[in-house]
């Protein structure tokens, strides 16, 4: 079993990929989808097992560079990592590597090297950094019929093997095939354009071992790091003195706040890395004078943490008034009882009774000044966001 | 002023305005003068019009690229440049990315080559508030030496979409000579106009063809360090000089 380390895919491909599967990651041109191949490869190495990356669009030596670039060092899984050296050759540099395909633009030698190599290796993680290149190389129609021979074979010897493909306008024969036909499972891998492509995505077109899940997630490439999905705005607000700058400041990597005399007067903002997530957080001010710029941070938020000091439930009223404000009502919200650590404080279940909300919704203890269960509540409300897969 | 010129005012003057989201080739033999002139829309685009400009460079290392603007006396505002360096790689040599470079593991990669243009769009489009940009492929000729016309005509005909979709100018240099006449055909249809060059008697030429309702005519021109200077028309056959 094999898993993309890639955060929630192995989720919504049901944990991980079954023996004998295969997998193509569909990537719009432009957006940056090679990513995921290596980071499933090395996530395969760190759990043990063995890895063949099939480098077509450059040599292995800038593949094994661009692993140190997202800080994965493969260096102790020298065994265990395979080069099929498919570039060298194009620009006329001897290869290295143990496996390389001299003619990378003859389909005949690409299949005795893959498939010689398929039959020798131990069940494997056989990735293809770029199956465009071979086919740009090779030809559309070749490619195809050797890609089924490489699955079939890879069946039969338990690999999983995997596919980077960039889909540039090929024939619509072509596309169609790779897109419903070819492989046991597709991950689109696209860009969000409007003028420029500003975003990027995944989601599973299918997998044939597990129930497909209509979800799309955002994501962005970090070097080190690799593949972390994006949460582009999380709205922290709350009352007056409930305590929202100290929490963005104490969930935050880096934060800034706008204050005067001590208390927020337009925003605070953090970011946040964590367990593969990445999110932008936005914290509200809390006097009622400032709830038209409530109105406006919220916009667009895809998410809520609403904070409220458990000492304090006078304030409950203007809680509520605020998650209405910020229309939070559609969207994934929590509400954090905060101050848990000073005396009088309220717990978590009075505060829903006083709040009178319905069952689904979660309110969960933290204390901001001391950090105690800020990381807890960002994973609940990252759960909600993506569906809690 | 147009958002996109060539900045050599007699070509300038006979097409008019450039529109957004143009594509268009220059080409002509080796030893031209198209690579300068290529350079100069660059540095005219980055310093007189305020573009961002993108160059996708194939055949000199993004140091080589600098080097000779400063040889030339013409500063460039980094922060409204990107390179994409597509050949440090390939000759084995350290390569690190800075604001202004970004570095593709070959020409072969095209997908890399792809996503680096993107991040520089999406850099000066959504982060550096600048909307007018240039992309500049130096050259077609190495991409299509590396892979074959079908692969780059697929990977232009994304980047050509993009462009307009993004009211853009595309420059993309192609050399004369080194391909079928089909090929170069073949690319055409993704341009909306070209900049021809060439040498008779060792003497310069360049001419616009498809930016205005017919070519322009063939003007005489000499290159001194990085300057383009026109020297006159080729009409009915002959050479006139302008009177300067």
């Amino acid at each position: 079993m094999v898993k993309t380390g890639v955060p929630r895919l192995d989720d919504l491909l049901g944990g991980d990929i079954p023996k004998g599967k295969s997998l193509v990651y569909y990537i719009q041109p432009g957006v940056e989808g090679e990513i995921f191949g290596l980071q499933t490869i090395y996530t395969t190495l760190i759990k043990s097992g063995n890895g063949v990356f099939i480098a077509s669009s450059t040599s292995p030596a800038v593949v094994r560079e661009q692993f140190r670039e997202f800080g994965w060092n493969v260096e102790p899984f020298k065994k265990k990592l395979t080069f099929v050296d498919a570039y060298n050759s194009l620009i006329g540099v001897p290869s290295e590597e143990k496996y390389a395909v001299l003619k990378p633009d003859n389909i005949e030698n690409f299949n005795e090297i893959i498939i010689k190599l398929l039959q020798e290796s131990p069940p494997s993680t056989i990735v293809f950094g770029s199956l465009s290149t071979i086919m740009d190389l090779c030809g559309e129609k070749e490619t195809i019929e050797a890609v089924r021979s490489w699955n079939k074979i890879a069946m039969l010897y338990d690999h999983v093997i995997v596919y980077n493909f960039t889909a540039w306008p090929y024939s619509e024969e072509t596309l169609d095939l790779i897109k419903n036909e070819l492989f046991n499972a597709v991950i689109s891998v696209g860009g969000i354009a409007e003028r420029v492509i500003f975003g990027q995505y995944f989601g599973i077109l299918k997998a044939d071992w597990t129930e497909k899940i209509r979800k799309s997630m955002l994501f962005r490439v970090f070097r080190p790091g690799g593949i972390k999905l994006f949460i582009p705005k999380i709205v922290v607000t709350g009352p007056f003195n409930a305590g929202k700058s100290t929490f963005v400041h104490s969930l935050s990597n880096r934060a800034i706040s706008v204050d005067r005399l001590g208390t927020t007067i337009a925003i605070d903002h953090g970011h946040v890395d964590y367990k593969g997530f990445s999110a932008d957080i936005f914290g509200t001010p809390g006097q009622e004078r400032f709830d038209p710029i409530i109105k406006l941070i919220s916009g667009e938020a895809m998410g809520i943490f609403l904070v409220v000091d458990s000492t304090n439930p006078e304030d409950f009223v203007r809680a509520k008034q605020m998650l209405k404000i910020t229309k939070s009502y559609g969207l994934p919200f929590i509400i954090l009882a905060n101050k848990q650590d000073l005396p009088g404080a309220l717990k978590p279940e009075e505060i829903k009774k006083l709040f009178n909300l319905p069952d689904d919704v979660q309110v969960l203890p933290v204390t901001a000044s001391n950090k105690t269960g800020v990381y807890e509540a960002f994973e609940v409300l990252i759960d909600k966001i993506t569906g809690g897969i | 002023m147009s958002d996109f010129m060539f900045g050599i005012e007699e070509l300038d003057n006979a097409i008019g305005d450039i529109k957004k989201g143009s594509n268009i080739m220059i080409i002509g033999p080796p030893m031209s003068g198209k690579e300068i002139i290529l350079n100069h829309i660059m540095y005219y685009g980055a310093v007189k019009n305020d573009n961002a400009v993108i160059k996708v460079t194939t055949r000199h290392p993004a140091s080589h690229v600098f080097e000779w603007f400063e040889e030339n006396n013409r500063a460039l505002p980094l922060s409204k440049i990107g390179i994409i360096d597509c050949i440090t790689k390939t000759i084995g040599k350290e390569a690190v990315e800075a604001e202004h470079i970004k570095i593709a593991s070959s020409p072969v990669d095209l997908t890399g080559i792809g996503v680096k243009i993107s991040q520089f769009f999406e850099e000066f489009f959504m982060k550096k508030k600048l909307p007018k940009i240039q992309l500049h492929i130096d050259s077609l000729s190495t991409l299509m030496m590396y892979s074959n016309i079908q692969t780059v005509f697929r990977f232009l005909h994304v980047f050509t979409g993009r462009i307009k979709a993004a009211g853009a100018l595309g420059v993309y240099l192609v050399e004369d000579g080194m391909h079928d006449e089909k090929d170069i055909v073949t690319l055409k249809q993704l341009f909306d106009g070209m900049v021809e060059v060439k040498l008779e008697n060792d003497i310069n030429f360049v001419r616009v063809v498809g930016l205005s309702s017919k070519p322009t005519q063939w003007f005489e021109f000499e290159i001194n360090g990085a300057e383009i200077k026109i020297l006159g028309e080729k009409v009915n056959g002959k050479n006139r000089r302008s009177q300067t």
